[in-house]
């Protein structure tokens, strides 16, 4: 008897223990979301602040364009840029991942194995490669320089290429029978059976794109075509006593992830285990 | 890779001259010094941290969905708006100093001792990467049969027993992945150490990415692309060496029989 009441209150000092880890853990998140919409004079005094104000934020979008730092602008050239990614990952990929899956073709299993090959090297390796073919294209300092080479992508190919493979042949087979062309059975069987692929493919793309930091740095060098990422550090380098808009500006940059996280968050766990396989 | 290049003259072929420049190039020796000592903390700290998140995040009944989001909130951070957050926290005047001195009477000078500077940009990473690999942790725990334990607990082995017999030497394959994309992390850092302390104090937080950055693009730092190419192979090879040392000293067959 003893024993069973002891190990309830070990349960459920445990479940608080870990629940007061967690606030911790979001803490820093609390810590920018409050001080965003405090009086800047408050934001290293209290947590609560005794007045809520959107000053910061109406900084943020009515000011910075004087000071050559349109956020405005940047805020579009980064949804611009994320979504033509994301969109344009999830078709090529699903395009190519169906081809390989499903098409026996000269060069078929090579193309499979340098997809994954590709995916062995460290990102940072490419870092340099791509600023000079962007460079000898002449794009440098525009926004398709952020889009072109991320178009198409080797793991989005990869985790198609992986799902497609459980699919049924019949169901290809009964389609092509009714007469569907092969872009047909991609976007009305392929796709549907996949959505959760469909799903973590988009939402990590978008994340990666809408999070990238250097490689806008290097390529973008106008303040109006930079993503919000390289434009809110050049802000914190230059006006880093503007505390309170830079922190607006972080909530503006991590809102859309959170967001996206929030709303597609059963996709992500999936995600995640599936690539541990 | 062979050219002395500055992207307006004609690169000039130049053989292995940028390889032995390498060797020869105290400030790579010193970015090398500075990963390994970022290593040195970070990865002990997440690997443990971890280990213990994905056994707390088995245990937890009620409040389960709460605390795995939350720790995974924080793994899709924007990198350079959680720099800020960090940076502003742990500054002079923070939130954290200012109740270490009320509390405690003492700061802690996060940003300008160099070994402290790296401690802190390591815990950075660690509160970002935590949930993510505890999840790892977690998947592996589920796939351990429960039967083990069972049989183990027949057999008279104390708790402490069982996580050493059991436990941990059936996570091998988790830890492991946890490992490489941990080594791998560390040799690509760049957004944390360009925006929080830019390299200093002493340039002991100048990791790889940013030697490359400044020697490929920075105008007054650049040599050219292709000696920073060359460090970044350089850093892709000791990386990839480090992966494969850890699969050799570590990396175990498991049999789940």
């Amino acid at each position: 008897m003893m024993n069973k009441t002891r190990k309830k209150i070990g349960v459920a000092l445990f479940e608080i223990i870990m629940l007061i880890l967690a606030l911790v853990w979001l803490y820093p998140y609390i810590w920018l979301t409050l001080s965003s919409v405090k009086p800047q004079n408050e934001i290293y005094a209290n947590l609560w602040p005794s007045q809520f104000t959107l000053d910061n934020f109406k900084f943020i979008f009515d000011t910075t364009n004087q000071m050559e730092r349109d956020f405005f602008r940047s805020l579009m050239n980064s949804v611009i840029i994320s979504v033509t990614v994301t969109f344009s990952v999830v078709l090529t990929s699903s395009f190519v991942g169906y081809a390989i899956a499903k098409f026996k073709f000269l060069g078929g299993t090579i193309l499979k194995n340098f997809t994954i090959f590709q995916m062995l090297f460290p990102g940072f390796m490419f870092t340099i490669p791509t600023f000079v073919v962007i460079k000898s294209l002449g794009m440098l300092n525009t926004l398709a320089s952020l889009i072109v080479p991320s178009l198409f992508g080797a793991w989005g190919v990869f985790m198609f290429t992986q799902s497609f493979r459980n699919i049924p042949n019949d169901y290809i087979e009964a389609a092509r029978m009714e007469g569907a062309g092969e872009i047909r059975i991609i976007f009305s069987i392929m796709l549907p059976l996949t959505r959760s692929t469909a799903s973590i493919v988009g939402l990590f793309t978008f994340i990666g794109i809408w999070d990238n930091f250097l490689t806008p740095l290097i390529l973008i060098r106008d303040y109006d075509k930079m993503p919000l990422s390289v434009l809110l550090a050049s802000f914190n380098h230059e006006y880093a006593n503007q505390l309170g808009p830079v922190l607006a500006g972080s909530v503006i940059q991590t809102l859309p992830m959170v967001i996206l996280f929030l709303v597609f968050r059963k996709y992500f766990l999936q995600g995640i285990s599936i690539s541990f396989k | 890779m062979f050219v002395k290049w500055n992207y307006l003259t004609p690169p000039k072929f130049i053989g292995f001259d940028n390889f032995t420049r390498v060797i020869t190039d105290e400030t790579f020796w010193l970015v090398l010094g500075n990963t390994f000592n970022f290593m040195l903390y970070f990865i002990p700290i997440s690997l443990l941290g971890s280990i213990l998140l994905g056994m707390a995040f088995n245990r937890l009944k009620y409040f389960k969905t709460f605390v795995v989001l939350s720790f995974l909130i924080a793994n899709i951070s924007s990198g350079v708006s959680y720099s800020i957050v960090f940076q502003k926290l742990l500054s002079e005047s923070g939130p954290l100093n200012r109740f270490l001195y009320q509390v405690f009477g003492f700061t802690i000078p996060w940003f300008t001792r160099p070994q402290l500077a790296i401690l802190a940009i390591a815990l950075m990473v660690s509160w970002k990467f935590l949930g993510y690999y505890g999840l790892i942790f977690l998947a592996g725990l589920g796939a351990i049969p429960k039967s083990l334990y069972e049989a183990a607990k027949l057999d008279g082995a104390g708790k402490f027993k069982q996580f050493t017999k059991i436990t941990l030497p059936l996570l091998n394959p988790s830890m492991v992945m946890v490992l490489v994309m941990q080594i791998t992390m560390s040799f690509g850092i760049f957004t944390e150490p360009y925006m929080i302390t830019g390299g200093g104090p002493m340039k002991r937080t100048y990791m790889f990415m940013m030697y490359i950055y400044d020697n490929a693009f920075r105008k007054f730092t650049s040599t050219g692309p292709g000696y920073a190419a060359v460090i970044s192979i350089f850093a892709a090879a000791i990386s990839f060496g480090c992966i494969f040392l850890v699969r050799k000293l570590i990396e175990k067959e498991v049999n789940f029989v």
